[in-house]
């Protein structure tokens, strides 16, 4: 299961997601107003910012003047007076720092944090059509990795740009200040930095795009090899795969090998590029000192070497900034469009919660695909009178599932009525009618908690008795009891520590606990001992008793018991009627129970 | 030769005991990482040779222009005539900055040239031995590891491990290097000096341990709670039908929300601490700038040190320094990581062969196809035994059905046949020979197997069947796929036998993905056919072909299919039922029938809709 889930996040066809995204204004705009809430520690934050804007070129400013001034003058004085300043000057800029990061680190985790309940709150609304169609790892990816590069683009990319283009800024002025002649060189030099850096950045993220696709072409074979171990080995295709698999690797690394290369030979060209400018400066500076003849010139100089560091480190961060900029687009991008989809449908306005049921329920000529030109069930129409049982038999695929989905408004029919007492279903809200319904699903799915915490899912503010109330009419309190720790027992993930039997009883009890007017039920089909199979039969007779049920009836047993046999085939009612109307009918339903017999006994 | 106990789970690696191990995996690779070290350190020196040379040029010009400023030292006295005008000197130096500029960045480049080799020779290797070792080890180890542990092995386990050469020897042995030359060069300058200079930096040092491991809890406490939160998401996704149906929609928002709310709450914490831990370090940092402003500014004024070879190289080096010591705790924690990686992914490296061919192993060209099973006992885990003293024969030819309730150990009795496990008792004989005496790969060869879950790769069709046979010729695959019913599908698909095969079979139907797997077993023309409920997880209508793909199957080998639907029971020459672990039937479809017994009873459990499947075949053709 997590394995496929791996493959179908890495693999490279299902990736038609883009890692990164152009700026866009509009999500720009749209992030910051996810920092509304907390406008006070943005505000707060752009102070601090630029603040330390300031502070950073004026500490190393603060360093060079008391070495071209006092030391150079030899006025001892001087330099303790300078040295009182840089370190009066330190101190506050890591005060300035503490509040800096601390702000700025609490503002994205607070973002992150509403949007992640603001996702999963939407997520609770969306109809289940959303969850047939997306796959589980698209969601968490949206809720981890595509929140995580949002956070890195609220917490980071603003304050670090801001503070590093205002320390650019300063220390140019700084420069134009001591000698602007000397500046226009730094300037000429501006313009080659960033020719290199779009160029490699252009080559990077090619080479990068090239790389991950080779290793999700990589974690894609690895996931069957692993996956499909048993055929491998049964088939022995040992040496062939790894062959395979060899050259996969191979690939891969030539790929990360040219990424490697690039690098390799964009940050040595960077810094030649600074190295270059500290020796024309070295050369030019000094010529104009000796020109002049005076001493202030060596101070000049000594400043510039000095600021010329502050002017050029920063080129490298924000081009690292811009990069994280990009990626935090594409997360927003796609973060944004999960929030903005809309439900394909939600309760008309005017809805209305469902009064207290007696539990009718009626069909009028429903037809329903999950898609429109695909139709499951095709004009389907019954009846059920409060309190009867009604099974529903057919193939696979007949439309027994579909009947329980539009029953339990998990989906809309494309046409005709469902009626609840009368009532047509679109107009009720779905979140009544599911406070009134009861539901036991195939798959047993249990929550990670205890026995107790299973049963009280469908009634959280259910006593302690009034679930050992429902274990005792169900005749299985024994079971759970003999568990490790009795109902406090943990059931693992998706219930592995209990077994199918008792899987299935903790999902009757969470159904009774309701006490619903309507049940829906799917019969579980995996074979289990005859004792515990007992045991179930009794219990679901206990269940239906008293309440419209709608059963997927897999056994016979079942559906001898049901007032209403529905016979689906291919969406359409074939035949309906008890079971002993429809043997006397002698029609599909009395040739499949023949053979039953048969084979049977 | 009995069966030895399924080996128990290895005490895991003492940390030592794996650094150990990861050291010798990195003396493996010494010859490019030693070259690697020595450009680094080649890259130190030229770096602190244009930095010193950019002093010197301050100095030479202060020597011109200022009184009393005290000569520029040419280091090792070599230094350009006196004669020569002080603009000569100049040029000189700016020359020596440039060259030793571009030496830097030429070297630059070839060091991560040569990392780049190191680093992906060490992947390559380690990932293809990771992988090899993988397809060969028994299904124990399957079974016991979930299948994306696994696949995270292969795949960032290893490079973490990589990481651990590159990001951890070599970065150490770098920094030390580094640090030493740094050290070295300053002493040099001054000693005093430079010991007051670095006096803060054993701080600097134990501020970086103290504070990694006092965060060390609160970010693995934060990681879980992710993790939990994320678990949160996924039972939601998963279980939503449940959660809508019970109308919990609200009730799962709030538990979301405290969940979330949780790691908000940590990761505060972790922030108060971290904004307090950088500032306190970088302040130390500037105690180290202020040490030299004051003291180093007084010995310059005392003549003791010159201003640019001096006081301007000790502040560019102060910042190196303090940047490579801060490299330190980055490290310690690449150290943490690469363990924990090291330790997965040696489990899958000395993980043993369970089984293996013994020494003396004879060759099986073609199995006649007579099976028989002599008090086989065999557990998964011990003391759990799954099967119990069975024992069954089988002659060749025979078709012979297993059935029983789920976990009754059908699939088991399958597995011992290919020999996936060995049995803990008893033997499994094929032609009267014990499977463990042959050639694994010639017993498998001899067995074809279709899976419940036929599970197909994403390649060509024609790949997919010719699986066990990768240059089998087009004929041999088309005729394979015209004995299970294929050929017809196949056809009908876009680009035919070169049509690919999405992930899983995701474009093919369940009962196309369950005949091709069919066909892929009919290829190998085995003389022994193992079903595993071939038909349990396809659609009535597609039942009917495969069975007709099956029937054909089935002619001329010995048979062993394991079904729940009594239609296919029905088809063969017997019957065993198995009950938890045993054989506690075994006959003829009449004859258990009429014995009212366990097949009986299990018959009656039959569901509606294995009856109605059954139904579609005959009345297709009474109608």
């Amino acid at each position: 299961m997590s394995g496929i889930d791996m493959l179908t996040r890495l693999g490279a066809k299902d990736e038609d997601e883009h890692r990164q995204r152009p700026l866009d204004f509009r999500l720009i705009t749209r992030l910051m107003q996810s920092t509304r809430r907390y406008v006070a520690a943005r505000n707060w934050l752009i102070v601090v910012v630029i603040l330390r804007s300031i502070q950073l070129p004026g500490l190393t400013w603060v360093l060079t003047l008391v070495i071209t001034g006092p030391v150079a003058a030899g006025d001892i004085a001087g330099v303790i007076w300078g040295a009182v300043a840089f370190a009066l000057l330190a101190a506050s800029t890591q005060v300035v720092m503490h509040f800096r990061q601390r702000l700025a680190l609490q503002l994205g985790e607070a973002v992150v944090h509403d949007l992640r309940n603001e996702l999963f709150a939407h997520l609770q609304t969306m109809p289940m059509s959303f969850f047939h169609r997306t796959k589980v790892g698209r969601i968490i990816s949206r809720m981890i990795s595509d929140i995580e590069d949002v956070r890195v683009g609220v917490q980071e990319v603003l304050y670090v740009s801001l503070v590093q283009f205002g320390q650019m800024g300063m220390a140019a002025a700084c420069m134009i200040w001591y000698d602007w002649q000397l500046f226009l060189i730094v300037l000429a030099l501006a313009p080659v930095f960033w020719l290199l850096n779009r160029h490699f950045q252009g080559v990077l993220s090619e080479r990068l795009r090239a790389m991950r696709e080779s290793f999700s072409r990589i974690t894609a074979t690895l996931a069957e090899s692993v996956l499909g171990i048993r055929v491998t080995q049964s088939y022995v295709r040992q040496d062939e795969n790894a062959r395979m698999f060899a050259e996969l690797v191979a690939d891969h690394s030539r790929y990360n090998s040219s990424v490697l290369q690039a690098h390799g030979l964009f940050i040595p060209l960077l810094e030649f590029n600074s190295q270059l400018f500290i020796s024309v400066l070295l050369l030019v500076g000094g010529w104009k000192a000796l020109d002049l003849g005076s001493a202030d010139g060596v101070g000049n100089l000594i400043s510039f070497l000095f600021m010329a560091n502050l002017f050029f480190a920063p080129i490298s961060v924000l081009g690292n900034q811009y990069s994280q900029a990009l990626t935090a687009m594409a997360g927003a991008e796609r973060l944004f469009a999960l929030l903005d989809a809309a439900p394909e449908w939600t309760d008309p306005p005017d809805a209305v919660p469902a009064p207290p049921l007696t539990g009718r329920v009626e069909f009028e000529h429903v037809t329903f695909g999950y898609s429109p030109a695909v139709p499951v069930l095709s004009e389907v129409s019954f009846v059920a009178e409060p309190g009867q049982t009604v099974a529903l038999v057919g193939h696979t695929g007949s439309g027994k599932t579909s009947i329980i989905n539009l029953l339990a408004k998990f989906y809309l029919p494309q046409s005709g009525r469902i009626l609840l007492d009368g009532f047509d279903l679109h107009q009720l809200t779905g979140e009544s009618i599911h406070r009134q319904m009861g539901l036991v699903l195939q798959q047993n799915f249990l929550f990670q908690g205890t026995v107790a915490d299973n049963i009280r899912f469908a009634k959280p503010q259910a006593t302690d008795a009034e679930i050992f109330d429902v274990c005792h009419r169900l005749d299985c309190l024994d079971l759970f009891v003999a568990l490790p720790q009795g109902l406090q027992t943990p059931v693992g993930e998706r219930g592995a520590q209990l077994s199918l039997g008792q899987r299935q009883m903790v999902c009757f009890a969470r159904a009774l606990l309701a006490d619903p007017r309507l049940l829906i039920l799917d019969e579980a089909t995996s074979s289990i001992d005859s004792r515990t199979e007992h045991r179930l039969q009794q219990a679901l007779r206990v269940l239906i008793r008293g309440r419209t049920s709608f059963v997927v009836a897999h056994r016979l047993s079942t559906i001898r018991q049901a007032d209403l046999v529905l016979v689906l085939d291919h969406g359409r009612i074939v035949e309906r009627g008890t079971h002993t109307e429809l043997l006397r009918h002698r029609g599909v339903y009395a040739h499949l129970y023949e053979r039953f017999v048969q084979t049977g006994g | 030769m009995t069966a030895s106990p399924p080996p128990d789970e290895p005490a895991s690696p003492t940390s030592s005991q794996l650094l150990w191990r990861l050291c010798s995996l990195a003396w493996r690779f010494r010859g490019l990482a030693g070259l690697v070290l020595a450009l680094n350190v080649t890259l130190v020196v030229l770096n602190l040779g244009s930095l010193s040379f950019t002093g010197l040029g301050i100095d030479v010009l202060r020597e011109t222009l200022v009184s009393g400023a005290t000569a520029a030292q040419w280091p090792g006295g070599v230094q350009p005539p006196t004669d020569w005008s002080p603009r000569a000197h100049l040029v000189v130096v700016a020359a020596i900055v440039l060259a030793c500029s571009a030496l830097s960045a030429v070297t630059k480049y070839v060091t991560a040239l040569v990392s780049a080799l190191l680093s992906q020779r060490m992947l390559v290797q380690l990932r293809a031995e990771i992988y090899d070792k993988l397809q060969r080890l028994s299904f124990r180890f399957f079974d016991r590891h979930d299948s994306s542990g696994i696949i995270g092995r292969v795949a960032a386990d290893a490079q973490a491990v990589r990481s651990f050469i590159d990001g951890v020897v070599l970065k150490v042995l770098t920094v030390v290097l580094s640090l030493a030359v740094y050290m070295g060069y300053m002493l040099a300058l001054h000693v005093p000096l430079t010991l007051a200079c670095l006096c803060t930096s054993p701080l600097l040092w134990i501020g970086a341990v103290w504070f990694s491991r006092s965060v060390r809890p609160l970010y693995l406490r934060s990681s879980e709670l992710s993790d939990r939160m994320i678990s949160a998401l996924a039972e939601n996704v998963q279980g939503i039908q449940v959660v809508k149906g019970f109308a919990r929609e609200p009730e799962e928002i709030a538990r979301f929300a405290e969940a979330n709310r949780r790691i908000k709450d940590q990761k505060y914490e972790i922030f108060r601490r971290l904004s307090t831990y950088q500032p306190m370090m970088g302040f130390l940092t500037q105690v180290n700038q202020l040490i030299l402003i004051g003291y180093g500014g007084y010995l310059v004024i005392r003549g003791e040190l010159p201003l640019g070879a001096g006081m301007f190289v000790f502040a560019n080096l102060m910042s190196e320094f303090a940047g490579q010591v801060g490299q330190i705790v980055n490290i310690a924690n690449t150290i943490q990581s690469s363990l924990t990686a090291a330790e997965r992914v040696f489990e899958v490296l000395d993980a043993p062969l369970e089984l293996t061919d013994a020494a003396d192993a004879v060759p099986l060209p073609r199995a006649k196809g007579h099976i028989r099973f002599e008090h086989v006992t065999f557990g998964y885990h011990p003391g759990q035994p799954v099967l119990h003293d069975v024992t069954l024969d089988i002659a060749p030819g025979e078709r012979i059905g297993f059935v029983g309730e789920t976990g009754a150990g059908k699939t088991t009795l399958l597995g011992l046949v290919s020999r996936f496990y060995d049995p803990n008792a008893g033997r499994v004989l094929i032609d009267g020979v014990d499977v463990r005496q042959y050639r694994l790969n010639d017993l498998r060869r001899n067995i074809g197997l279709v899976f419940q879950e036929s599970f197909l790769f994403s390649n060509t069709v024609a790949a997919n069947i010719a699986f066990g046979r990768p240059n089998a010729s087009l004929d041999d695959i088309t005729q394979a796929a015209q004995l299970s019913a294929a050929h017809e599908f196949i056809a009908e698909l876009p680009a035919g036998y070169d049509n690919l095969i999405g992930e899983h079979g995701s474009n093919l139907s369940g009962g196309q993905r369950q005949r091709l797997a069919i066909a892929r077993a009919l290829l190998l023309d085995p003389p022994i056919l193992m079903l595993d409920d071939a038909t349990a997880a396809v659609d009535p209508e597609t039942e009917h072909e495969i069975r007709t793909a099956i029937e054909r199957a089935m002619a001329g080998r010995t048979t062993l299919i394991v079904s729940s639907r009594v239609s296919t029971l029905r088809r063969t020459d017997r019957i065993c039922v198995l009950k938890q672990g045993r054989i506690v039937e075994l006959g003829t479809h009449d004859e258990l029938i009429e014995q009212r017994g366990e097949y009986f009873r299990l018959a009656r459990l039959q569901t509606v809709e294995d009856v109605l499947s059954d139904d579609v075949a005959p009345s297709e053709t009474t109608r």
